[in-house]
């Protein structure tokens, strides 16, 4: 429609903002006082080189997995895929809805948003360790603390991705519900939930598998799963059998992870 | 019956978008709405079904005042009205169905709408809506897949799912070519003419204004500059309306006819 315009009516080119220069800036001397001897860590690179030795028979035993314990990994390795299963299934279905008060798109209003997000935080901040320590205590030792533990997580972790993928949608639809006087409800199911299924289903994949992940330290304090025959292996040195156990979990976790690239591509 | 009762429109900016206009709609007409970009075309209508809120005046569509209405009056009123978007608003991956179907979520209720089960009837009124503008065969594909003007008439068809008494459509044509944007406009004007909608349309080419507008209102600045039909809107009337002698830019025509040809 229109032609070029003349060179003197172009505007300027803005000045490239000191943020990201002052933010790079500031996180390499962070990184360098925490080095430091006197105020940080005290890295020493020196013991790192003369120590390395140490570790070699522990990598040699690791490298030379004992197969015939793998029989006693079954069983506990198929509990782990089932708190792990159980628990995303429920964390992600309750989710969903708590997503939509936490993103600025579809919340009624403001307080509800507030209220929302700060509960999410508390719910995230606080370690699946410490919600398996919890839950020990409260209903006893077994899969059933790692559940409630597990779920606790994926809510929190799958609501803060979700409802940050929905402040990122288009938000044409919204304005035709809006216009068909569609009530929010109505509104988020037909024109937010379509545009962000992919996502939702890949954000519950990827909880599923921290699931997995997160059994390794459940076992640790009891709360069921592969867990608790890596610490009894680990505490009696014998590393040749943690070989197996990680062997098998690397397998599950990869597994997954290939499901959910072929689901992710066909539902894009 | 629609009418605008000194409404203005000051957006939290500063810029007065509409300013004490008063207008009145009669029931069956087709009227479109012509000014620059920023004149205020798509506030009047956003205006009208409340997605702008009013700051001065008030209108009153079928004796309800759009300003007194609360939420749930408010989208009793816009049940009534369907709406037509420049960039047509569809949600892209999901089915053509699905996107008319938005059309009647007013009469669906709450859980019903959560799990999608729309009753037959809705179905087929929607279906229908479809028909009528000719692209029932691409129900069950996504929008996506749609061409440009294939997207608009989808986009149509929600608007009349609704079952309205008003049509609203803003800049319905400018994403798209010139026979296409024929197209829809004659979709548009069969609609009116064939089940009496009252329909409200913003353009910014003159002579599509012309060709299908049975009267014309002319907005610049926020203010009713023109009220007149199309036959009587020659180049005088749009110079007035654009504060500017025309150019070929004005009109969409395709062979880019000049100021001139529009006053003939």
């Amino acid at each position: 429609m229109t032609a070029a315009a003349p060179a003197s009516r172009r505007p300027a080119k803005p000045r490239r903002s000191p943020f990201v220069s002052v933010g790079l800036g500031a996180f390499v001397i962070i990184t360098l006082i925490s080095l430091s001897e006197e105020w940080g860590i005290g890295l020493d690179i020196g013991s790192l080189l003369e120590d390395i030795g140490r570790g070699l028979p522990i990598i040699a035993q690791l490298l030379d997995p004992n197969w015939d314990f793998l029989p006693r990994v079954i069983e506990p390795l198929i509990e782990t895929f089932q708190i792990a299963v159980v628990a995303a299934f429920i964390g992600c279905a309750v989710a969903l809805p708590i997503t939509f008060f936490a993103a600025r798109t579809t919340v009624p209003n403001r307080a509800t948003l507030a209220i929302s997000r700060g509960i999410l935080s508390v719910v995230r901040a606080i370690p699946d360790f410490l919600y398996a320590l919890i839950f020990v205590a409260a209903v006893g030792i077994g899969p059933l603390p790692g559940i409630l533990a597990l779920i606790f997580f994926n809510v929190g972790v799958v609501a803060k991705l979700l409802s940050e993928t929905v402040d990122a949608i288009d938000t044409g639809p919204i304005e035709a519900a809006d216009a068909a006087g569609s009530r929010r409800t109505q509104m988020v199911r037909w024109a937010v939930l379509p545009q962000v299924l992919p996502n939702y289903v890949a954000f519950s994949l990827y909880a599923f598998e921290l699931n997995v992940r997160a059994s390794t330290v459940l076992g640790f304090v009891g709360a069921g799963g592969i867990g608790f025959l890596l610490r009894t292996q680990y505490q009696f040195l014998q590393w040749s059998n943690v070989s197996v156990i990680i062997i098998c979990l690397f397998v599950i976790v990869f597994a997954i992870e290939l499901v959910s690239i072929r689901l992710r591509r066909r539902l894009v | 019956m629609i009418r605008f009762e000194h409404a203005s429109v000051t957006y939290p900016g500063g810029v007065h978008a509409l300013k004490d206009l008063t207008l009145e709609i009669p029931d069956g007409q087709m009227l479109v709405t012509v000014g620059l970009s920023g004149a205020g075309k798509s506030t009047l209508i956003r205006a009208l079904n409340g997605l702008v809120p009013l700051t001065g005046g008030d209108v009153i569509v079928d004796g309800i005042s759009v300003r007194q209405a609360n939420g749930k009056q408010l989208r009793e009123l816009r049940s009534h009205m369907g709406m037509i978007f420049q960039t047509f608003n569809l949600v892209k991956r999901t089915s053509v169905l699905n996107n008319v179907l938005m059309g009647r979520l007013h009469a669906t209720g709450s859980w019903r709408s959560l799990l999608g089960w729309y009753r037959p009837e809705d179905i087929e009124i929607a279906m229908q809506a479809l028909e009528r503008v000719d692209i029932v065969e691409k129900a069950y594909v996504r929008a996506a897949n749609l061409s440009g003007g294939q997207q608009q008439r989808v986009g149509i068809a929600r608007a009349l799912a609704q079952e309205p008494t008003i049509l609203l459509a803003d800049e319905p044509v400018a994403s798209l070519d010139p026979p296409t944007s024929h197209v829809v406009m004659r979709d548009l004007q069969r609609i009116n003419r064939e089940l009496g909608i009252t329909t409200i349309v913003n353009l910014h080419f003159l002579d599509l204004a012309k060709i299908y507008g049975e009267r014309i209102v002319g907005l610049r600045a926020g203010e009713l500059v023109y009220d007149g039909t199309g036959a009587q809107a020659d180049e005088h009337v749009f110079r007035d309306i654009y504060g500017r002698s025309l150019t070929a830019d004005d009109l969409m025509g395709e062979a880019r006819p000049t100021p001139a040809s529009i006053s003939a």
